[in-house]
């Protein structure tokens, strides 16, 4: 799993992201990175790095906002 | 697609006012109990094999062994084919299935009454988001699956092994209690004509899902059950469609939950909807509400007819192990999982095909009993992996919080657009012939080998399978084959001398070595793992390669043998 900057313009990106966000519900935006995940997930293609990826996204969260947490 | 009227929205079950026919119930065959000898002899026969449950499972394994010339005794609580009369159960046979019903010598009858078909369509809504052809990776004589009603498979294996006349079918015979002995296990069965005990050096448990003997010896079976509800409408009707299994993942015509489409032998289809998990099952199988659910999918003006409507839930177990001491489950017995796929049924019968030749062996006295332990060293895992493999396809078909809903939509969104996403779309993984993993009997692991068409060097047509059959005297033994690339004729003399203590056939493929020969065929090679500079496959009697060579040599290929069948026995290697 890659941690070190990798995108060459996150700015570019994030406002690219949100943009697409722009005007949606709630469920609508949910879908939209649900499959924004899934295209991605496809450009890795590396199934070691899909599960560190679920695993270090899972232990990310706020602390308290995720009662399951370790 | 069979539907045009599209309604998403949630509504109460429509009852419709028109009037459905149901056909003329099946006329099911029945077989005469006889008396027992047992009853009122005073004494307790012991038989070497009792198996317990005449379903697909059971029916295999007496039919399997009876072939190999070994007696059995078969009991059933019945005295028909069928689970109450024509209705549900299995209906996808799969390619591993069929080649062991080749072998049994029942394939024709399934394949003349049923639909073979390789071709399966998932629907989401209108639009077409999956499909799979599974003919292309078959090199198979027989075809990806047969579909059949359970009954008429149950059926023609009643029918052969009355032909076979080594089973002593015990019709209306049902067992009271199992008591394990120390060299054997004591039955008690109840009969019409009374109560009788019978001692069995093994017993096998074919009595399915509700299996009262794992109850009776209090096996943990770690059941659990699904709150997803499926109502079951077998029904003939005169729309022409392709023979293929099409699947919705949420059919407009069923309130955007799931369907199945299927057809069966005698024009039946079998159509499956997924109902809300809080119907009313009793409501929902009515003939006025299943046909108002069929006649919105079908369109006006489309005659049917029910055959069967029956609701269902599904449920699933594992036994830790399959084998206790003498007591050997088979089937629903050991293991349930949940329908998608037919790994149900196939999965039962390829464990009785697992079983059989090695009961064979050990009955004949060709190996030690301990080969018996290698039945759940194989078919338990098979078991677990197929649990897990529909636990997925469950868990596809029946989101269960609003985030698995969101996930499952992007899959089906992005299906229809871009191929990667379609190998998301889960509307059930086909039963395949599971492979096994690496054991001390097996170094590294095994896999089934397809039902190849071979020619032997003379010219004549053979199969893989009859290849098991073509050296038998009088079809009676159980033998391992050890096909081996243009071996000369000092090699084959040397090794057919090591092997002579051995249940195995040397058979050659291409070359002069004055063994039986077989046409080279690159299929075959690739099949039997020799395209890759092996030059000897070892393939057991279920067609599982037991182990490939590089550089056989007689004491090798004795050694392998012994590995395989776990003799623990000093042989002349």
């Amino acid at each position: 799993m890659t941690t070190d900057p990798n995108i060459p313009d996150p700015d570019g990106f994030y406002a690219a992201w949100i943009g697409a966000h722009e005007s949606l519900t709630e469920t609508q935006s949910a879908d939209f990175n649900a499959r924004l995940i899934l295209l991605l997930a496809n450009q890795c293609g590396d199934q070691v790095v899909l599960i560190e990826c679920i695993e270090a996204a899972r232990t990310s969260g706020a602390p308290g906002h995720h009662p399951h947490q370790n | 697609m069979g539907a045009r009227t599209v309604s998403h929205q949630k509504k109460q079950e429509h009852v419709s006012t028109e009037t459905f026919k149901f056909a003329p119930p099946y006329q099911l065959p029945s077989w005469p109990f006889v008396t027992p000898p047992d009853i009122g002899s005073g004494g307790i026969a012991r038989h070497p094999i009792v198996i317990v449950g005449a379903g697909p499972a059971g029916l295999t394994l007496a039919c399997d062994l009876a072939l190999r010339g070994v007696r059995a005794v078969l009991l059933d609580e019945d005295d028909t084919v069928g689970v109450r009369g024509a209705s549900s159960r299995g209906i996808c046979y799969a390619q591993k299935t069929l080649e062991i019903f080749e072998r049994l010598g029942i394939y024709q009858r399934l394949v003349d009454k049923g639909i073979t078909w390789s071709l399966g369509r998932t629907f989401s809504g209108d639009e077409e988001v999956y499909q799979f052809n599974l003919k292309t990776d078959s090199v198979s004589v027989q075809p990806p699956f047969i579909n059949l009603q359970q009954f008429y498979v149950e059926w023609f294996l009643v029918d052969r092994i009355i032909e076979l006349d080594r089973t002593d079918l015990r019709w209306k015979s049902s067992v009271k209690r199992v008591t394990p002995l120390d060299n054997g296990v004591r039955i008690e069965v109840e009969t019409p004509a009374g109560c009788y005990t019978i001692d069995a050096d093994h017993l096998i448990d074919a009595t399915g899902a509700n299996s009262p003997i794992r109850t009776q010896l209090g096996l943990e079976a770690h059941p659990s059950r699904s709150t997803d509800r499926w109502c079951i409408s077998d029904v003939r009707f005169k729309k022409p469609l392709p023979t293929e299994r099409w699947t919705w993942v949420d059919a407009p015509f069923n309130e955007g939950r799931a369907v199945w489409q299927h057809l069966m032998g005698d024009g039946v289809w079998r159509i499956d909807y997924q109902m809300p998990e809080d119907c009313d099952t009793s409501l929902i199988s009515r003939p006025e509400v299943a046909g108002a659910r069929l006649r919105e999918q079908l369109g006006p003006g489309v005659e049917f007819e029910f055959v069967w409507i029956g609701p269902y839930s599904y449920r699933d177990h594992l036994l830790d192990s399959f084998r206790h001491g003498r007591v050997l489950f088979i089937g629903d017995s050991a293991h349930v999982v949940s329908p998608f796929g037919a790994r149900g049924g196939n999965s039962g019968i390829q464990d009785a095909a697992n079983l059989g030749w090695k009961l064979a062996l050990v009955t004949q006295g060709n190996a030690d009993a301990t080969l018996l332990d290698t039945y759940d060293v194989e078919r338990r895992p098979a078991a677990a992996e197929n649990l897990q493999v529909t636990s997925r396809s469950a868990r596809f078909m029946a989101p269960r919080s609003p985030a698995e809903q969101t996930l499952r939509r992007a899959v089906i969104a992005l299906a229809s657009r871009y191929s990667f996403a379609r190998g998301f779309v889960n509307t059930g993984r086909m039963s395949v012939a599971n492979e096994y993993p690496a054991a001390p009997h097996l170094p590294d692991g095994s896999r089934s080998v397809q039902n190849l068409p071979l020619r032997y060097a003379d010219g004549r047509a053979t199969t893989l399978m009859q290849l098991f059959g073509d050296f038998d005297k009088g079809a009676e033994s159980t033998q391992f084959l050890a096909l081996w690339l243009e071996p000369t004729h000092a090699q084959a003399l040397a090794a057919t001398v090591a092997l002579a203590a051995f249940p195995v056939k040397l058979i050659a493929v291409g070359g002069a070595s004055g063994l039986p020969t077989l046409l080279a065929d690159q299929a075959l090679k690739k099949q039997l793992g020799l395209d890759g500079g092996a030059t000897l496959c070892l393939l057991r009697p279920d067609a599982y390669r037991a182990a490939t060579f590089h550089a056989p040599t007689p004491a090798g290929l004795a050694s392998a043998m012994h590995t395989a069948c776990v003799f623990p026995r000093t042989t002349s290697t």
